[in-house]
């Protein structure tokens, strides 16, 4: 299978502010792509430049094989968008908004029902009268009502409880089993972890990271514990590349965070002692996502959380 | 044209087209009711001993005030009416691009399968509709409930006021649609086409008074709306129904054209 979304030096500026720059990257059919960043760093303006909302300053963007422009009718058809901001007609009812759909894409399926049971939503409702939780709902029914090629999902658990958010992670799982595709942005790492097979992180609007969770996981850092049979000191790994936060506690265990590429050093070194036991533990997408924003701090690049595009 | 969207901006305007067409008909009706009773001499007396500036400001200085065209230029149609219709136009227009965008219900609408054009030329056929409807809601009434009170238009000359009418509300909401298709707040192009309109009124008003705005007047929309000649049965001037027509066809291209074009998110 070829890839759902191809785009290639994709850039957007508003004025003189960045919105994306440079982004070419790619997302394979049948996956779930999870787009990750802080706010600010360009994925909500990247998703609307796939759907033709934004025009990019400069680069291409290609989606489910159509290159995307601002008229694309066809490609629309088959995508369904939730947007993280989910703003719907205040004065209309659920049901109102499904027949407006339903309107567009020629009529309204057994899915449409479906989702609305599983997310125990009332679509009698006003959406003025609706919680955010409920409006994030009637927003994921709409956007997943005509059983799209692919979802593009900016945020999509945002204001749901957990049970809600669950629903949403085994509707994912379920479309990807029917051969759907997901793009997931997402700030919210363990949802990423848990729902994605692969990840783009973004930074200032360039993309700096992109590979399967797995592989990003496994390569990234680890949490190392060792207990020695005698007193150690911190300065065992002096030296080192790809070491830090190393610190000896009671004497005898030194813990260190262990970069993956480092691992083979570190261990050779450890091994000139008496070792006891080691635990090493792998590190949460969340301190893989902060590693890569230390380093683009230690770059001195634009800070990541000053919310310098949209 | 998408039916999906023309029967969804329908029913979302359905309140204010409502009761904008509600004041417009009883408005008229009060209007035809009350002209028999100001018609009369003390009427015509009271308005002669007013100042012209004034009776300029409501569009009545070129008509006699007993006869129907002038008492409707000046009572209704000159000013009020104006001020009633081009609220509703400028609204809508305002509302239609800019409004959703700062809304954030286009990101909504545009992620349907409905193509730019497709929209733009929806909320464009929509003014048209709006305008066909408030102008009805003025002159139908006029037509209907006029005989009753000895009130007779002629029914070319009723056609010919509803469609200057449904013209001059073009021209006024489709600037204010080319605003809209622009901007990224309903508020802005709201404001700034009422701003331009009330410059126009003003500079209509100067000309009446004084030669210094007379420079405005071709051009002026304002000025060229001059419905109580047109019930006294004087020739509206060509260049009026062109000015209109090209007005409402210029601004409401040029909107469509800008809407396919932009960022609207």
């Amino acid at each position: 299978m070829g890839d759902v979304i191809k785009t290639a030096s994709l850039t957007k500026f508003y004025g003189k502010t960045r919105g994306v720059e440079g982004l070419t990257m790619r997302v394979p059919a049948g996956a779930v792509y999870g787009f990750l960043g802080p706010n600010g760093a360009g994925k909500t303006t990247t998703i609307r430049c796939l759907l033709g909302m934004l025009k990019p300053t400069s680069g291409t963007a290609e989606v489910l094989g159509e290159r995307v422009s601002l008229d694309g009718t066809g490609l629309r058809r088959r995508i369904g968008y939730v947007a993280g901001e989910v703003r719907l007609y205040d004065k209309e009812t659920g049901r109102w908004h499904l027949d407006y759909v339903a309107g567009f894409r020629g009529g309204r399926g057994r899915l449409a029902e479906d989702l609305i049971e599983r997310f125990v939503f009332d679509p009698s409702k006003r959406v003025k009268e609706l919680s955010k939780g409920n409006k994030q709902k009637l927003a994921l029914i709409l956007g997943m009502a005509h059983d799209p090629e692919l979802l593009i999902l900016d945020e999509p658990t945002s204001g749901l409880d957990p049970l809600n958010q669950e629903t949403v992670y085994r509707l994912l799982d379920e479309r990807v089993a029917a051969g759907r595709t997901v793009f997931l942005s997402s700030h919210v790492l363990s949802e990423v972890e848990r729902v994605c097979d692969r990840v783009g992180i973004i930074r200032a609007g360039r993309l700096v990271a992109e590979e399967s969770v797995q592989a990003l996981l496994g390569k990234r850092l680890r949490e190392i514990e060792v207990r020695f049979g005698q007193p150690t000191e911190a300065e065992l790994l002096a030296g080192l590349p790809g070491v830090d936060n190393v610190t000896v506690v009671g004497g005898d265990v030194l813990k260190a965070r262990v970069k993956g590429d480092a691992v083979d050093a570190v261990l050779k070194r450890l091994a000139t002692r008496h070792v006891v036991d080691v635990q090493m533990q792998r590190a949460s997408l969340e301190d893989v996502f902060l590693e890569h924003y230390r380093e683009g701090r230690a770059a001195r690049e634009p800070d990541p959380m000053g919310g310098e595009a949209r | 044209m998408n039916l999906t969207l023309l029967r969804a901006t329908a029913h979302r305007n359905r309140a204010s087209a409502f009761w904008f067409t509600v004041g417009l008909v009883l408005y008229s009706w009060l209007m035809v009711w009350l002209y028999p009773v100001f018609s009369q001499g003390e009427y015509q007396e009271l308005l002669e001993r007013m100042p012209q500036e004034i009776i300029a400001v409501f569009g009545g200085q070129d008509l006699g005030f007993d006869t129907l065209g002038g008492f409707m230029q000046t009572e209704y149609l000159g000013l009020m009416w104006m001020l009633i219709v081009c609220s509703a136009v400028i609204v809508y227009a305002a509302q239609s691009f800019a409004g959703e965008i700062g809304d954030g219900t286009m990101e909504f609408a545009l992620s349907q399968p409905v193509s730019r054009l497709s929209y733009a030329i929806t909320k464009a056929a929509g003014l048209v509709g709006y305008a066909l409807l408030l102008s009805a809601a003025t002159f139908v009434p006029i037509q209907v409930f006029g005989p009753r009170y000895e009130v007779e238009i002629e029914a070319t000359v009723f056609l010919q006021l509803f469609a200057f009418g449904a013209m001059f509300m073009l021209a006024v909401g489709g600037f204010a649609m080319l605003l809209s298709s622009v901007f990224r707040s309903a508020g802005r192009a709201g404001a700034i086409a009422a701003g331009v309109l009330v410059t126009l009124w003003t500079a209509d008003l100067v000309s009446n008074v004084s030669e210094a705005a007379e420079v405005f007047d071709p051009i002026n929309v304002v000025s060229h709306w001059q419905p109580g000649k047109m019930i006294n049965g004087e020739a509206i001037p060509a260049g009026s129904w062109w000015l209109y027509g090209m007005l409402a066809a210029v601004t409401l291209a040029g909107a469509v054209v800008i809407f396919t074009r932009r960022d609207v998110a």
